[in-house]
C-alpha cells in the first residue's frame, strides 16, 4: 500500500522534475521570467489526450504535445520580445490565462469544466504501460532524457549565448548576435519538455480538466526552480525531489485530503518566500535574480 | 570608413544631435569631445542601431546603415565599448571573449556537435590567450567576470570589442575611471591596433589624453559639431574654449 | 439589451475601479506589482462573512472591522515580507514573485478554513431591482456604484490635498529628491500599503454583497485590477480608474461578439494589447519600462 503510493509519488517527482528543468532553461538561464509556464503543460496534455482520444498511438500524441506546445513557445516569444522583468511576467501570465479560458469554455473541444476522460495509458511496441511500476520507469527514461538534452544545451556555446544574454542582452546584440531568435529558441524548447510533461501527466492520470492548469499548479514549479537554484540544474531535480515528498508526512498524520491539498501549497509558497528573503540564490544556484 | 551626413535626433521637445555631419577617416584615431549632455553618446548609439535618427544618414564604407538593426550593424564591422560595464557578470572571462569571436554558437544544432573541430578551438584559444597576455590578465581566463575590479572589467570590456571582428572600433570613455597606470596602458594598446591599420573612434572627457592620442579631434556643442581638426588646432580655437569655458 | 449592458459595464467598472486605485496607489509609490493586493480583498471578504454571516455580528460593526482588517494585512505584507525583500536591495522582478506566493499563501488558507465551496453572504435579499431605461439595476448596485465613486473622489481629494497624499506623490515622482526633502520612503511605501489595503477592503464588502465568494477570487480580481491599471497608466491613480470603466465596457459590450464564458480571457486580451503596444498605459508617461 505505502509501496504503491510512494510510488504515485516518485511519478510526479518525474513529472515535475521535467517541467522545472524545462522553465529553468528559460528563467534560470536566459533569464526570462516566464509566469505562463503552466499553459505550455496545459497544452500537451490536451493535444495528447485529444490525439490518443481519436485513436492515435502514444509516441505520435507524445511528440506531437511537445512540438505543439514547442509552437505556442514561439508564438508567445513574438509579442514579449521587447518585455523584461515584472512586464515579461505579467504578460506570460496574461497568455496562461488565455489558454486556461480556452479550455474552459472552447466546449465544443475540450469539454470545457466536464474535462476529458478515459485517456488510456501509454503503450509502446504492443507494451501497455498499465501498472504504476512500469509507468514509472517510461517516466523516469522521459526524465533523465530531458535532463541531459537541457544539460547539453545548457553547457554548449549556444547555452553561454543563452547565460549572455540574462545578464547583459545589449552586449549580445552588439557582438552581431540576433537575441530575438535565441529567446525564441529558448522559449520553444522550454516549452516543448512541458508539452512532453504534459503529455506523460494526462496519460498517468488518464484525466484532464482545466482546473489542473491553474496558477496554484504553478507554484510548486516556481519553487522547485528558485529552491534550487537558478542556472543549477542538479539543485533544480534535488528540490523536485525534496518539494514533492516534503508535504507529505502530513497526509500520513492523518489530515484528510481538504487539508492536505491547501496546506501543500501554503508550504510552497512560504518556502518560496523564505528563500527569496533569506537565500536569494537557493541552494544550488550560482546566480541572483535581478 | 565611416561618413555622417545631416543627423538629427529629438528627445521630447530637446534637439539631443542637430544636424550632424562628419567624415572618420581609415586608419586613424579620431576623437569626440565636448561638454556634458553635448550628444556624444547619443551619436553612438544611433551609430550602432541603439537609437533610429529622426531624419540623417549615417554610412559605413560607403554602404547606407542608417536603418539597419543593432545586430546587422556589428556584422557589418562595427564593434562598440559602452561607457558603463556590460560584461556577463556571470560567465568567466574566456566564456565572455569567446562569445565575441564568432556567431557560429547561436545556430541551434552546435549544440549536437559534441565536438568542435580542433583547428578552430585552439585558433580561438590562442587568439584569446594573445589578447589577455595583452592586457596583462592571463591569469584572470578563469574567473568569473563579477568577481573583477572595475579596471579589470573595463579592459576585458575592451578585450571583448577588440575581439569581436570588425573593421571600425567605437569606444566610449575606455579610460573613465581607470587608475593611472592602465591608462598608459590602454593608450599603448589604441595606438598599437591603429599601428596595425584600425580605424577608432572614441569619446573622452580626459582632454590630455584625447589630444594626445587622436589624429583628429571633433567637437560637439548641444548636438553641433563646433570644431574639426587636429589636436593642435582644436587646443587653440577660441570657439572650443568657450563652449568648456563659458558657461 | 443595449442599456442593461451598460448598467453592468458601470457597475463592473466601479468595482474594478476599487481594485485598481488601491493596487495603483501602491505601485506608484512602491513600484512594484503587488499580486497580492487580491489575496487582501479575498481574505477580507471571507473575514466579512465570518464575522457577520457566521458569528452574527451587526453589520456596520463587520464592515468596519474588516476593512480594518484589509488595511492591518496590507501593512504586515509590506511589513514581514516587502520590506525585507527591500533591505536586501532585491530587485522589482524578486517582489513581484514574492507577492504571487503570498497571493497562493493567502488562496490556499481561504481553501483550509472555509473549503471549497460557494459562500454566501445574503445580507440585501434579492430586491426587486429597479427598472431604469429598460435596465435592470438593484439598490445595492445603485450604492455600489455611489459608494464607489464617492471613494474615488475622496481618494483623489487626499492625494492632492493632505500632506500625507503630497508626501505620497512626491515618493512616486522622485524617491531620491523626496528623501533629501525629508519624507521617510520607508514610512510612504508603509503608508501606501494601509490605505490601498483599506480601499480593498471596501471593494472586497461591496464584492462580497454583490457577488458570492470563493477561494480563488482575489486571482481573477487581481488580473482585472492590474489590466486596468495599465490601460490607465500604471503608477497612475486616475488612470487606473478610468482602465477600470473602460475595462468593465469592453468585457460587457464583449459579450455581444464572443460566448460569455469569454469575458474573463477579453480582458487578458486587452491587458496582452496594451503591454505590447502601448505599456505605458493611456495617461501613463512613457518611461524606462523596457528596464
Amino acid at each position: 500500500m505505502i509501496s504503491a503510493y510512494f510510488i504515485h509519488l516518485l511519478i510526479l517527482v518525474g513529472i515535475y522534475a521535467i517541467l522545472a528543468v524545462a522553465l529553468q532553461l528559460a528563467m534560470g538561464f536566459t533569464g526570462l521570467l516566464n509566469l505562463g509556464h503552466i499553459a505550455f503543460y496545459c497544452v500537451g496534455a490536451y493535444i495528447s489526450a485529444l490525439l490518443a482520444l481519436a485513436g492515435w498511438p502514444f509516441w505520435f500524441c507524445f511528440l506531437s504535445a511537445g512540438i505543439g506546445a514547442m509552437l505556442f513557445g514561439f508564438l508567445l516569444a513574438i509579442p514579449t520580445n521587447k518585455l523584461k522583468g515584472d512586464y515579461l511576467a505579467l504578460a506570460t501570465l496574461g497568455f496562461s490565462f488565455v489558454i486556461y479560458a480556452v479550455a474552459l469554455n472552447w466546449t465544443g473541444l475540450t469539454r470545457g469544466p466536464l474535462g476529458l476522460p478515459g485517456i488510456p495509458k501509454p503503450s509502446l511496441f504492443g507494451f501497455v504501460f498499465s501498472n504504476n511500476l512500469s509507468f514509472l520507469i517510461l517516466t523516469f527514461i522521459i526524465a533523465l532524457t530531458s535532463y541531459f538534452i537541457i544539460k547539453q544545451i545548457a553547457s554548449s556555446p549556444f547555452g553561454k549565448v543563452l547565460e549572455a544574454i540574462r545578464d547583459n542582452e545589449l552586449a549580445v546584440r552588439v557582438l552581431g548576435k540576433n537575441t530575438f531568435k535565441m529567446k525564441s529558441y529558448a522559449l520553444g524548447i522550454s516549452a516543448f519538455f512541458a508539452g512532453i510533461a504534459g503529455s506523460l501527466y494526462a496519460h498517468y492520470i488518464t484525466f484532464i480538466d482545466p482546473s489542473s492548469f491553474t496558477l496554484l499548479q504553478l507554484i510548486p514549479v516556481i519553487a522547485i526552480v528558485i529552491i534550487g537554484g537558478l542556472a543549477s540544474l542538479r539543485g533544480t531535480v534535488i528540490a523536485a525531489v525534496v518539494l514533492v515528498l516534503l508535504p507529505e508526512p502530513l497526509r500520513f498524520i492523518g489530515f484528510p485530503s481538504s487539508i492536505v491539498g491547501p496546506a501543500r501549497q501554503m508550504i510552497y509558497a512560504l518556502l518560496l518566500i523564505l528563500i527569496l528573503i533569506y537565500k536569494p540564490k537557493g541552494f544550488y544556484g550560482k546566480i541572483e535574480l535581478e | 570608413m565611416l561618413k555622417i551626413e545631416d543627423l538629427n535626433k529629438f528627445f521630447g521637445g530637446i534637439k539631443a544631435v542637430d544636424g550632424c555631419s562628419f567624415e572618420i577617416k581609415e586608419k586613424t584615431i579620431t576623437a569626440l569631445i565636448g561638454p556634458n549632455g553635448s550628444g556624444k553618446t547619443t551619436i553612438f548609439n544611433l551609430i550602432s542601431g541603439i537609437l533610429r535618427p529622426d531624419s540623417g544618414k549615417i554610412m559605413l564604407g560607403g554602404k547606407d546603415i542608417t536603418d539597419k538593426s543593432i545586430e546587422d550593424i556589428s556584422n557589418l564591422g562595427i564593434s562598440r565599448l559602452f561607457q558603463q560595464t556590460r560584461l556577463f557578470n556571470n560567465l568567466t572571462v574566456r566564456e565572455n571573449l569567446l562569445l565575441a569571436l564568432d556567431n557560429e554558437d547561436t545556430k541551434f544544432w552546435s549544440v549536437f556537435v559534441l565536438r568542435a573541430s580542433a583547428d578552430k578551438k585552439n585558433k580561438f584559444e590562442k587568439k584569446i590567450q594573445e589578447m589577455l597576455e595583452l592586457v596583462g590578465l592571463e591569469e584572470f581566463a578563469d574567473k568569473l567576470a563579477r568577481d573583477l575590479s572595475y579596471g579589470q572589467k573595463r579592459l576585458i570590456e575592451l578585450s571583448r570589442a577588440i575581439l569581436n571582428p570588425h573593421n571600425f572600433l567605437m569606444l566610449d570613455e575606455p579610460v573613465s575611471g581607470v587608475a593611472p597606470r592602465l591608462r598608459e596602458k590602454i593608450k599603448e594598446i589604441l595606438i598599437g591596433l591603429k599601428e596595425k591599420g584600425e580605424t577608432i573612434l572614441l569619446i573622452e572627457h580626459d582632454m590630455n589624453f584625447a589630444f594626445k592620442i587622436s589624429d583628429d579631434v571633433i567637437v560637439l556643442e548641444k548636438g553641433r559639431v563646433i570644431a574639426e581638426g587636429k589636436p593642435d588646432e582644436i587646443k587653440n580655437n577660441p570657439r572650443v574654449l568657450e563652449a568648456y569655458l563659458g558657461n | 439589451m443595449f442599456s442593461q449592458l451598460f448598467v453592468n459595464s458601470l457597475i463592473a467598472g466601479a468595482i474594478y475601479g476599487l481594485v485598481a486605485s488601491g493596487f495603483s496607489l501602491i505601485y506608484s509609490t512602491c513600484k512594484f506589482v503587488h499580486f497580492a493586493h487580491g489575496a487582501t480583498i479575498a481574505f477580507s471578504a471571507y473575514f466579512f462573512y465570518f464575522l457577520f454571516s457566521f458569528l452574527g455580528l451587526n453589520f456596520w460593526v463587520s464592515a468596519i472591522l474588516a476593512v480594518v482588517f484589509a488595511s492591518w494585512l496590507g501593512w504586515l505584507m509590506n511589513k514581514v515580507v516587502y520590506k525585507k525583500l527591500r533591505k536586501r536591495k532585491a530587485g522589482n522582478v524578486i517582489l513581484l514573485i514574492a507577492g504571487f506566493a503570498l497571493l497562493i499563501f493567502f488562496e490556499a488558507l481561504i481553501l483550509m478554513l472555509f473549503g471549497a465551496d460557494v459562500k454566501t453572504i445574503g445580507y440585501i435579499k434579492i430586491a426587486k431591482g429597479l427598472e431604469f431605461l429598460g435596465a435592470i439595476i438593484t439598490p445595492l448596485q445603485i450604492v455600489i456604484v455611489a459608494v464607489s465613486f464617492v471613494l474615488l473622489v475622496a481618494l483623489f481629494l487626499f492625494m492632492k490635498k493632505t500632506k500625507t497624499g503630497k508626501a505620497m506623490r512626491a515618493v512616486a515622482g522622485n524617491k531620491d529628491a523626496a528623501e533629501i526633502v525629508g519624507i521617510s520612503a520607508e514610512k510612504i511605501y508603509s503608508r501606501s500599503f494601509i490605505i490601498g489595503s483599506a480601499i480593498a477592503g471596501i471593494a472586497a464588502i461591496l464584492v462580497g454583497l454583490e457577488q458570492n465568494l470563493q477561494p480563488m477570487m482575489g486571482t481573477n480580481l487581481m488580473i482585472k485590477g492590474f489590466t486596468a491599471a495599465i490601460i490607465g497608466g500604471i503608477g497612475s491613480v486616475p488612470g487606473a480608474i478610468l482602465g477600470s470603466f473602460l475595462l468593465g465596457f469592453a468585457e460587457n459590450y464583449g459579450i455581444w461578439f464572443l460566448p460569455s464564458g469569454y469575458k474573463d480571457a477579453i480582458a487578458f486580451v486587452i491587458l496582452f494589447i496594451f503591454l505590447l503596444f502601448r505599456p505605458y498605459g493611456i495617461l501613463g508617461i512613457r518611461k524606462n519600462f523596457q528596464k
